[in-house]
């Protein structure tokens, strides 16, 4: 039929090559008439195409690299279908059946698909089929995410375009300045004016760039689909009405900022973009329900949006807007007291704001129960709830948020000064997925709500700011109960005043994920030891609020967990002085005998400290007591017949019982171990060379030193290492 | 009767009865097979290839038989199909001269047979990172069809791509 080896010379044409650009084969497409090349061709859309752009139109996301490798190539492959007929040369006829250049360009861009920019720019020069592909997968979103290319970036750019090979200007879809963004100045984003494609610019924190380079940026951008300003100070109507003017594809604005902008040209742009998706405007004075009437009269695909700060706005309209708008899924505004219970008034029973995920109305002080009732019954489906400061919100509020059940994930309930851990106790055992929870300022929780937050397995943070009822057993509970290997990732805990060094030490132990940890303002944690890992005080603190910052995060948390780990490693933590000044001396007799293992020994300070609630299980099976208590306190806790402040009480009591048990049994082991004769050290090599260690030396000479010794001066604030007089 | 068959013809008129199973590895043959059978396969079903010759079809649906229970990850999930290794099978399957590997590639992305086109996709991708331009004309035997002096523009221009 054909001659061997070739699929090109095959008479019936191919749809694998049908998009190849310099087709000479066109004719041979149009007139082709197999079956299945057809159904080929259908196929490959409704595969690989449609899923896509579903996803895409309902959710339309400011500025997703994730999605570039697809929308690059689309792009490139209509464009080189519609332009076929334009590519006159003919390389097909002459290309060898051993080169690369066989495959057609939907595989080739397959193929750079797997490959690194690196490699992208050693394939550019090899010929220009690869250069006129490669050019436009490297200048679609160009690389100015650091200093080196950022600065080459530049040099092009200020080159003339008749200079340059090609303009590039011409490829640019993707324009994200904000990585590098002390060097993003007017200047530089000028070097951009002209870029006819451009579908995305995201400026996030440009904080130097001024209104007219941005509005000169945006003439004819006419494709443009978001523009991200967060940051930006200098948003003015110029920047709003050249959007409205040129960018009627407009589908995101984020302009935070936009406190300077009339209300005017809000209207004109919501009047020329009616593609908007997902709009911004935080801290405005002059948005009124005037431009709430607007967005819902013309912008009917809204599905994000955003009036932080936007005192004026009223439910007035945005009644209408939860009625009609069913695709919105992310509605937020703050401190507006017109926003009230009658928010979502018009829907009738049984209608559902199925798409709604995202709800945040902190600071709407009119706000009550009434209104968190309503709204868990029309959005069954919300996943972040936050109702922070709403000052009359109660444990009614977080009673009904428990019908959401397996769908919260985020619940922010910070300065609701009306709730108790009762609430809490109905929220955190309905909604098992909650990841994020913030409580802040909900001075009257107690204990009890860690040991609720204990049954979270998907927590990530928590934020407990000024609940200054919680204590050491609270945490210690928390950690006992998470166990090792915890999911946690933020926890704040500042001004919790009651809390001391060892239940964080533990904390830290058990949450390797840990990422933020805050403490400040409370007293134990205030020494230089512990803060010297602490990040630095914002530059806007004044001395006093400065001396109480203690925050940590990222690697300051694991260097304070290092830190407390060696302390604890080397010394018994001190809150029972004459006690752990015993203690102390037999451990540092029992390491120069070397005849403990550094766990148990860590373990065993904390039993004798009264903490053996954290290991009843592994270290001290012949102690019966506790396990009994803590059988004791899971009863309390599953029946729930005591108060917080009861509950509280009682599990302090038994711990001090304990505690003071434990003393008198170590005292007592203490006497027979005097009469037990001494063990030879078991590591002769690595302890020191003593002939007749000490079992309780009476003064310091006789105590060999250990290594380490030195360590000890610079924690003498913290631990004592006197021995007993 | 013994279960009917999809017979695959390949464009130079051989014949590869093959299980319906096998062809169906191929997007396109599951597609028409369900197309134009509603009712299930209930005899021999022909299926033209009208431009896979019969030495390339013959490895396609070698593979296809490999392949038969195995799952590949989504289609759609770009993500998973771009960070999964080829398979040490796949590797040596695809061992044969560059000719027969674009040829290969070329009937797989005919017959949508996503996951075949994407271990090509990787084979060709490893032989491409780390070489220089001249070294990569060399290879896939490309004729350069720049000046120096275009060429010597193109780098300097796009000299930011290098950086990681």
């Amino acid at each position: 039929m054909s001659s061997p080896n070739s699929i090109e010379d095959d008479s019936n044409g191919s749809a694998s090559n049908s998009i190849r650009p310099a087709s000479p084969s066109k004719s041979r497409d149009d007139s082709r008439s197999d079956p299945i090349s057809k159904n080929n061709a259908k196929n490959d859309n409704s595969t690989y195409s449609h899923p896509y752009r579903r996803h895409h139109d309902s959710e339309f996301l400011m500025d997703n690299e994730y999605t570039d490798f697809r929308e690059v190539r689309d792009a490139i492959i209509t464009n080189r279908r519609l332009s076929e007929a334009a590519h006159s040369h003919s390389i097909e006829t002459i290309i060898d059946k051993t080169s690369l250049l066989r495959l057609p360009t939907e595989v080739l861009l397959q193929v750079f698909h797997h490959l690194d920019r690196k490699d992208l720019f050693n394939l550019l020069t090899v010929c220009q089929e690869f250069a006129d592909l490669i050019i436009e997968i490297l200048w679609f979103r160009p690389n100015m995410q650091n200093d080196s290319s950022f600065k080459k970036i530049k040099d092009i750019m200020q080159l003339p375009s008749s200079k340059t090979h090609w303009d590039y200007r011409q490829f640019i879809k993707r324009l994200n300045l904000s990585f590098m963004t002390k060097l993003v100045d007017d200047e530089l984003l000028s070097l951009f004016i002209g870029c006819p494609k451009l579908e995305r610019l995201t400026l996030v924190n440009c904080t130097k760039l001024t209104r007219n380079p941005i509005t000169q940026v945006l003439h004819n951008c006419e494709k443009l689909q978001s523009i991200d300003l967060t940051g930006v100070t200098d948003i003015h109507d110029d920047i709003i009405n050249a959007l409205a003017r040129n960018c009627v594809r407009l589908q995101g604005l984020y302009a935070p900022g936009c406190g300077n902008v009339s209300e005017e040209a809000i209207l004109n742009l919501l009047e020329s973009c009616p593609m908007l998706k997902r709009v911004k405007f935080n801290n405005s004075n002059n948005i009124s329900d005037e431009s709430i009437l607007k967005m819902y009269d013309n912008c009917k695909s809204l599905v994000e949006i955003d009036l932080h700060n936007c005192p004026k706005v009223t439910d007035k309209y945005l009644k209408k807007i939860f009625l009609d708008l069913s695709q919105l899924r992310e509605f937020r505004i703050s401190n507006a007291p017109g926003i009230t219970d009658k928010l979502f008034e018009l829907l009738p029973e049984g209608f559902y704001l199925e798409k709604l995920r995202i709800i945040d109305i902190s600071g709407c002080n009119a706000i009550t129960d009434k209104l968190v009732e309503k709204l868990v019954l029309c959005a069954p489906r919300l996943r972040n709830v936050v109702l922070s400061k709403c000052i009359q919100i109660s444990d009614a509020s977080l009673r009904a948020l428990s019908q959401l059940g397996r769908s919260l994930h985020y619940i922010h309930l910070g300065h609701c000064g009306l709730i108790t851990d009762f609430g809490v106790a109905s929220l955190v055992r309905a909604c098992h997925r909650i990841q994020y929870i913030d409580l802040a300022c909900c001075s009257q929780l107690t204990d009890w709500t860690l040991v609720e937050l204990a049954n979270l397995p998907k927590l990530r943070r928590i934020g407990l700011v000024k609940c200054s009822l919680i204590t050491d057993s609270g945490i210690l509970e928390l950690v006992r109960r998470r166990g090792e290997q915890d999911c946690l990732e933020r926890v704040h805990l500042s001004y919790c005043t009651n809390l001391t060094i060892g239940p964080i030490y533990l904390l830290l132990k058990s949450c390797p994920k840990l990422t933020h940890l805050s403490l400040t303002g409370i007293s134990s944690f205030l020494r230089r030891e512990i803060t010297q890992y602490c990040r630095d005080p914002p530059p806007d603190f004044t001395e006093m609020q400065k001396a109480q910052f203690c925050v940590f995060s990222g690697n300051g948390v694991n260097q304070l967990r290092n830190y407390l780990n060696q302390v604890m490693e080397e010394r018994a933590y001190s809150i029972d002085q004459g006690e752990i000044q015993a203690l102390f001396m037999e451990r540092r007799r029992r390491q120069i005998n070397a005849d403990v293992d550094m766990d148990d020994e860590e373990m065993n300070i904390w039993v004798r400290r009264g903490l053996g609630l954290l290991q009843q299980d592994a270290t001290e099976p012949q102690n019966p007591e506790m396990v009994e208590i803590n059988r004791e306190i899971f009863r309390e806790l599953n029946e729930g017949n005591m108060t917080p402040e009861e509950m509280r009480d009682y599990f302090m009591r038994l711990i001090r019982n304990r505690h003071h048990t434990r003393i008198f049994e170590h005292q007592q082991q203490r006497i027979e171990q005097q009469v037990q004769p001494i063990r030879p050290p078991r590591n002769p090599q690595n302890a020191p060379q003593i002939t007749q260690p000490p079992v309780f030396p009476s003064d310091d000479q006789n105590i060999p030193s250990l290594a380490d010794d030195e360590d000890d001066v610079d924690m003498e604030p913290l631990f004592p290492r006197n021995p007993p007089a | 009767m013994s279960a009917p068959k999809v017979i695959v013809i390949s464009s130079d008129d051989e014949k590869f009865p093959v299980d319906p199973k096998v062809a169906e590895k191929s997007l396109l043959m599951k597609n028409m097979i369900n197309d134009l059978n509603p009712d299930g396969l209930q005899e021999d079903f022909e299926i033209p290839t009208p431009n896979v010759r019969a030495n390339v079809l013959a490895k396609v649906l070698e593979w296809c038989e490999h392949h038969k229970n195995t799952i590949f990850p989504d289609d759609d999930d770009d993500d998973a199909r771009k960070s999964a290794p080829v398979e040490e099978w796949d590797k040596n399957f695809l061992k044969v001269d560059q000719e027969m590997l674009y040829e290969i590639m070329l009937a797989a992305n005919y017959l949508n047979i996503r996951p075949l086109l994407d271990a090509g996709c990787k084979m060709v991708a490893e032989m491409i990172k780390g070489k220089s331009p001249e070294e990569l004309r060399r290879i896939f035997n490309i004729v350069n069809d720049f000046s120096p002096e275009e060429e010597a523009a193109i780098r300097r221009e796009n000299e930011w791509a290098e950086d990681r």
